[in-house]
């Protein structure tokens, strides 16, 4: 059976989502079609799923889901417990490491309940510590969802308290989270300014693994900016501080930065070294397939750029694979988006099946709305190119929507000049 | 049309079979440790050995300098490993081959390395014997003699031309030509791969419809609850994401052609409103109430065997007869003969000229590894193959080193895999079931249909051996 034709089978619950994500994960293509000349169209609503197979892996993802409520509940409890004893930072501790959990497993919206939980608590004690560490997880999550504005709020407001509280650390990491947060909505003097009173707060306490992630950033923020040389400048002091710490994921972070920064140089042979070293690195700590999904899709955005198709579809087919098989959904949907591009590029009108699919995975899994604008954006463009004036532009206007509704301004002025383009 | 003539030239290697091998070395996390004979044997064995401590060193190593061989100690991930150094070796300078190294390799892992076109999984300690038996391996392949690639005459451009001169397909030329000027309806019938939209696109270029539009439409890409719209068209509102009023693929083909792909692949419901269209040349937009007239020429293709379709109820009857007018029966890539070496040539060039080389010759080695490949893709998987071949190769012959790893692993004559002998019965059996999964596409219910045992037992022996 189809997996879109299971999926209409699958009630859309919150308790049924580990099932939708086995659902998934277990989908196979069938050789048959891999090679058919729906081959190069194959997305996961196409592959195939068993029922026997997926009784078979019912028991193990049973477990894991039933070890992870376990967590939560445990979590409450101690809780409660440390609630009953007096000790208010140890209730704000457990809070905090159930929030931990679900934000480790993705399910942002979830960690940002548990957050909020622990913050009313964290807000009456007289220790700041507990607060700071709060509002900070508070910040990270509003960030990797899309809520700029709110995230902004956190960062402030945990930098107010840091400081006060003479918390080096809290300081340092509330000015990166502040950085980002500009960075995210192209505030380019802003995040300029939170990520430099970042530095200079990390070069008095000699933290490497922070002094080489504030150059990372502030490498990529001189890309955004154009000032090329400087980013790369800034990427080399981050690897000289990454690498004698053997900062795995830190290290694929600043090579896939680096990657993108000879891309932009017009230099795809060191860029693509960059990214299969970045891939290397990855594998040195516990595999993170979210970020090896982020190198492969930047190497294939290389290889799509160079006019060499058939490698970029081979490396977001690899990185497809890849999502599937470890759950990454939105990783999932910036693969679809990107070879619903690479149709278009090749003048293959047949590619909206990608951005639908990628659309139909952002409904079903509620994932954060910045990836379903970025899709629609995407999805105007390639309706723009493939002779689709009315549908480009209610694509277009419904990513400009969602950037507006999330307050990403940079991205709403990009999209509104794509719709001008569109009416010249 | 030319025969391929078989005179040799120069060796198509570069290299000779008397220099070194260069061989790089990757510890793994442990450190040189397991590797520590290699150096001794270095010399003796005429390899160029470097050393890199862990992937990221080696990666760099890679990306710097033409490598032979690349020997990998795998660790507790070996499955995950393994695969990731098959990646990172693709389009790696010189196209090193992989020997793996564990310190006690499963029979599932030695399966899936030859899956991958690994070319060997050794046990540690590394044993002198063994290596040597490797690198002879590596160092038979510089000696390939490259054959010119014999011109072909094609009477269309790049993409859609047909190329070929076997029985098999003078036959479809023929039966193309009798349909041609007619506008009858034509189901194309073959495996995937073989051509079947090429067909109806020469169809419609010789066919009295040829100055209106060829619109092709791959029922097997396109969502279900999409397909209809897609055909048909819709208002604006229709439906949730009807965001503008859409014509549909009938339409747009008004005047032309409508080539169906994947036929078998459509709903029984969307079936009957084909089945419609075809019969009253009137279709319905989704949410629109008004009948549209349309005239166009219909052609269908399939890789299925509608007749069971029919038999199992997926497919109408009536539809079918209404498609089927004229068949044409696709051959597969095997069953064609020497047109091979014409489509290789053909799109060699083609390719050679979209990423700006040269390419003019394939070696002898090459050409006999595609002439032995099964081509369960047909023509589409050697259209693949010979891209992939035409974007690394560095000189004017392809060569197997350009060839994807599976392919190359199906070299004639790798001896076996225990060494010195022939494979145990559990082995013998263990490879078969991997190869029916590979087939089945991992789906156990289906491998075990043609295994014909019961699934639970297939399930038993898989775990037994670690697939």
């Amino acid at each position: 059976m189809r997996v879109e034709q299971a999926l209409r089978l699958l009630p859309n619950l919150e308790a049924l989502m580990p099932l939708r994500g086995l659902l998934l994960s277990s989908a196979r293509p069938d050789e048959r079609v891999q090679w058919g000349s729906g081959g190069p169209y194959l997305t996961i609503g196409k592959r195939d799923v068993e029922p026997g197979e997926l009784t078979r892996r019912v028991g193990p993802v049973l477990a894991v889901v039933t070890e992870h409520i376990g967590a939560l509940y445990r979590a409450y409890v101690e809780a409660l417990e440390a609630q009953e004893r007096g000790e208010p930072t140890s209730a704000v501790t457990a809070l905090l490491g159930a929030g931990r959990r679900e934000e480790h497993v993705g399910r942002l919206e979830q960690a940002s309940a548990w957050y909020e939980v622990a913050l009313a608590l964290a807000e009456g004690l007289q220790d700041r510590r507990p607060e700071v560490e709060t509002l900070l997880a508070c910040g990270r999550v509003c960030l990797a969802h899309g809520w700029y504005a709110e995230g902004g709020r956190h960062y402030q407001r945990a930098l107010v308290l840091a400081e006060a509280g003479f918390d080096q650390a809290g300081a340092i990491d509330a000015c990166i989270g502040l950085g980002g947060v500009a960075f995210e909505r192209a505030e380019w003097a802003g995040a300029q300014a939170w990520y430099s009173r970042a530095l200079r707060l990390v070069e008095a306490g000699g933290d490497g693994l922070r002094l080489g992630r504030i150059e990372h950033q502030l490498g990529l923020l001189a890309r955004r900016q154009g000032d090329l040389a400087r980013a790369g400048e800034h990427l080399r002091r981050a690897r000289e501080c990454l690498e004698p710490l053997s900062a795995g994921h830190e290290m694929a972070r600043v090579l896939d930065a680096q990657g993108e920064l000879d891309a932009a140089l017009g230099r795809p042979g060191p860029a693509a070294e960059a990214f299969r070293e970045a891939l290397a690195w990855v594998r040195r700590d516990e595999h993170d397939p979210g970020l090896d999904i982020t190198i492969r899709l930047h190497l294939a955005e290389l290889l799509l750029d160079t006019g060499r198709w058939l490698e970029a579809e081979e490396e977001m087919r690899r990185g497809e694979q890849l999502a599937i098989t470890s759950n990454q959904t939105r990783g999932l949907v910036r693969i679809y988006t990107l070879l619903g591009t690479l149709r278009g590029r090749q003048g293959d009108e047949t590619g909206f099946v990608f951005f639908e699919q990628a659309i139909a995975l952002c409904r079903a899994l509620e994932g954060p709305p910045i990836d379903e604008a970025r899709v629609y954006d995407a999805y105007g463009l390639f309706r723009q190119s493939c002779g689709g004036p009315d549908e480009a532009r209610a694509y277009l206007e419904r990513a400009r929507e969602i950037f507006r509704s999330l307050g990403v301004d940079a991205e709403v002025e990009r999209v509104e000049a794509e719709l001008q383009a569109l009416s010249a | 049309m030319t025969r391929p003539t078989q005179e040799t030239t120069a060796p198509a290697s570069p290299r000779a079979p008397t220099e070194a091998v260069r061989v790089l070395a990757v510890g793994g996390e442990a450190g040189p440790g397991p590797l520590q004979s290699l150096r001794q044997w270095a010399a003796e064995l005429k390899v160029e050995l470097e050393w890199a401590a862990d992937l990221p060193r080696a990666t760099r190593l890679l990306a710097g300098g033409q490598w032979d061989l690349v020997l990998a100690v795998l660790g507790d991930r070996s499955d995950e490993e393994l695969t990731w150094w098959v990646d990172a070796l693709r389009g790696a300078p010189g196209g090193p081959r992989l020997i793996a190294l564990a310190d006690r390799p499963s029979m599932g892992l030695a399966l899936r390395a030859e899956k991958l076109g690994v070319l060997d999984v050794l046990a540690l300690p590394l044993k002198r014997e063994a290596l040597a038996t490797a690198l002879a391996r590596v160092r038979s392949a510089v000696t390939e003699v490259a054959v010119p690639l014999p011109p072909v005459e094609v009477d269309a451009d790049g993409h859609y031309a047909l190329v070929g001169q076997s029985p098999a397909m003078l036959d479809v030329y023929k039966l193309m030509a009798r349909v041609a000027h007619s506008t009858a309806t034509v189901l194309v019938q073959g495996e995937s791969g073989t051509g079947k939209e090429v067909v109806a696109r020469t169809i419609h270029q010789h066919g009295p419809a040829a100055t209106g539009a060829f619109v092709a439409v791959n029922c097997a890409a396109i969502p279900e609850n999409l397909l209809e719209s897609e055909l048909f068209g819709h208002e604006k509102g229709a439906f949730t994401g009807a965001v503008a009023r859409k014509i549909g693929r009938f339409e747009q083909a008004a005047g032309g052609t409508l080539f169906l792909d994947e036929i078998a692949d459509m709903s029984l419901a969307l079936q009957a409103k084909i089945l419609r269209a075809v019969q009253e040349r009137e279709i319905e937009r989704v949410g629109g109430g008004e009948p549209i007239p349309v005239t166009v020429r219909l052609i269908a293709a399939t890789n299925r065997d509608l007749q069971t379709a029919i038999a199992q109820g997926r497919f109408r009857e009536d539809l079918y007869y209404r498609l089927a007018v004229v068949t044409i029966q696709l051959p597969r890539l095997i069953d064609r003969g020497d047109d091979l070496l014409l489509l290789i040539a053909h799109f060699a060039r083609q390719f050679a000229q979209r990423y700006g080389k040269r390419i003019e010759a394939l070696s002898d080695r090459a050409l006999e590894l595609l002439r032995h490949h099964q081509w369960v893709g047909n023509v589409r998987e050697l259209r693949n193959v010979i891209e992939r071949a035409a974007i690394v190769a560095t000189d004017a012959t392809l060569r197997t080193e350009h060839l994807p790893d599976e392919l190359r692993a199906e070299e004639p004559g790798v001896p076996e895999r225990t060494a010195g002998g022939l494979p145990t019965l559990a082995e013998a059996e263990a490879r078969h079931i991997a190869r029916v999964l590979a087939h089945t596409g991992g789906q156990i219910g289906a491998a075990a249909d043609v295994l014909g045992i019961h699934r639970n037992t297939l399930t038993r022996k898989m775990k037994e051996y670690g697939l």
